[in-house]
């Protein structure tokens, strides 16, 4: 991957050499998810169920987005999610909720710096 | 078998269950140079896929949270079917409830493995699993194989002594000029009337076998007759019945000068009816004139079947009756008296040993 690409991925909060260990140094793969992620829906699944209260799907959505930037190496959102599933199962759904702020700022330096590199 | 063996040694596919597209393609990343892999979307259709060739399956890596069915179902399932014992389950999840993982344990599985997955360690873990799992199995396999063996050596040996047995009898029967069929049929006639008559009570299948086996040898004794007197074409002297009634005394002797006739599980059976196979009920048979009880239900069959198929074949004083005569011949007392018991119930099993004499 070229450095341009990756510096503004990390940049952006993802440990790009970490991503591409766990992808078995397939960039392709890495790539292919990086893109996916742009479409996945469940971060607006989870800022609609935070609104309306929907608990159940609130979990489920995090608990997915965690998994996703776990796997991504997008250390602070993992670390985010994370906090706000132990929130969620702990049943502190203020303190769930408190997150969305930091969380949507972050998703978004993510996102754009995915579209910046995509091509 | 052997092909099958082969085939189940051969388990060399990672089963991946995650509703997770990333999960399924790292894990898939990870394993594809080694393994086949094959993956499933969800608890349901991972249990049906494993389910469908649980041979084939060298481990199973199962998500936690999962729709339709979750990974703790899946492992439940497999635990109650025993099937964690000999595929590896490892749960790879970003759950770690202590409770949770308690449960996962008891229910066997071989390891929990953290998300996000750090490729070189879930490959070194799942591999020495795997690795144990192959050494116990083809462990388990050449155990297997081996008792399979020794079952059969084991067999062989039966069949050898039967064999042999066979042949010493036959050898003796021969001078007499009769085939090894005598002492076939009388075999064959024992072990039926002990297997299918109440006289058999009691006795186990493999007891039969050892009366049926020594049955083989109850004249023995014969060696020890001149030719002279054991092939006379006319009616033997008062003396030279005394000779021939010897025979059985000398077959107890014969068989007891073979010390691995006595390690024989038939051996007392034999010593038995090579002495008591010319007794009579009533008391006067020989060599010991025992009456009635006192002699031995297998020795009583014996001697009748003994009996019967001496009157049916044909032998040098005397030519063979038909089966309707030599019946009436032996209900009349004309070959000694018998147990009224042992005979009626030879007379409703004999039409089926009529075929031992078709040949």
């Amino acid at each position: 991957m070229k450095d341009e690409r990756k510096n503004i991925l990390e940049e952006a909060g993802i440990s790009v050499e970490e991503a591409l260990e766990r992808f078995m140094g397939s960039e392709t793969l890495l790539e292919k998810f990086l893109t996916k992620f742009l479409a996945d829906p469940n971060f607006e699944i989870l800022q609609t169920a935070i609104k309306s209260g929907d608990q159940e799907a609130a979990l489920k959505a995090s608990h997915t987005l965690k998994g996703v930037c776990g796997n991504l190496a997008m250390k602070q959102l993992y670390e985010k999610f994370s906090d706000q599933v132990s929130y969620m199962r702990s049943g502190n759904w203020d303190e769930a909720a408190e997150e969305m702020a930091e969380l949507e700022g972050l998703y978004e330096k993510v996102c754009e710096a995915i579209k910046m590199t995509n091509f | 078998m052997e092909a099958e063996m082969r085939q189940r040694g051969s388990s060399n596919t990672i089963l991946i269950v995650d509703d997770n597209e990333i999960n399924r393609d790292i894990l898939e990343a990870i394993f594809s140079s080694e393994y086949q892999t094959e993956k499933a979307e969800d608890g349901k259709e991972g249990l049906d896929k494993l389910l469908a060739h649980p041979d084939s399956i060298a481990a199973l890596l199962l998500d936690i949270v999962m729709p339709v069915m979750d990974g703790m179902e899946v492992l439940r399932k497999l635990y109650t079917l025993g099937l964690t014992e000999t595929i590896p389950v490892f749960l790879i999840t970003a759950e770690t409830e202590p409770s949770t993982l308690k449960e996962a344990y008891s229910l066997g599985v071989m390891d929990v493995i953290r998300k996000p997955v750090v490729p070189y360690v879930v490959r070194r873990r799942i591999n020495s699993v795997v690795e144990l799992f192959r050494a116990r199995k083809s462990l388990a396999d050449q155990v297997e194989e081996q008792r399979n063996k020794i079952l059969h050596q084991a067999q062989q040996i039966i069949d050898l002594n039967m064999g042999m047995i066979e042949a010493l009898s036959t050898a003796i029967e021969f001078r007499s000029g009769e085939s090894g069929a005598h002492v076939r049929r009388l075999h064959d006639i024992t072990k039926h009337m002990l297997t299918h008559t109440a006289l058999g009570e009691g006795l186990d299948r493999e007891t039969i076998e050892h009366i049926s086996l020594a049955a083989i040898m109850h004249d023995v004794g014969k060696i020890a007759i001149p030719d002279a007197i054991l092939n006379k074409p006319g009616r033997l002297t008062p003396e030279e019945f005394e000779v021939m009634k010897t025979h059985t005394v000398q077959g107890c002797h014969l068989l007891e000068q073979i010390p691995q006739m006595k390690e024989l599980a038939a051996f007392d059976y034999a010593y038995d009816i090579a002495r008591h196979h010319h007794e009579r009920w009533d008391g006067r048979g020989y060599p010991d004139g025992l009456k009635g009880d006192e002699i031995s239900i297998w020795s009583q069959i014996v001697s009748l079947a003994d009996v019967y198929d001496a009157l049916v074949s044909k032998r040098v004083y005397k030519d063979a009756y038909g089966a309707e005569q030599a019946l009436k011949m032996i209900q009349e007392g004309q070959c000694g008296v018998f147990n009224p018991q042992l005979l009626e119930l030879f007379v409703r099993e004999e039409k089926k040993f009529r075929s031992l004499y078709q040949r």
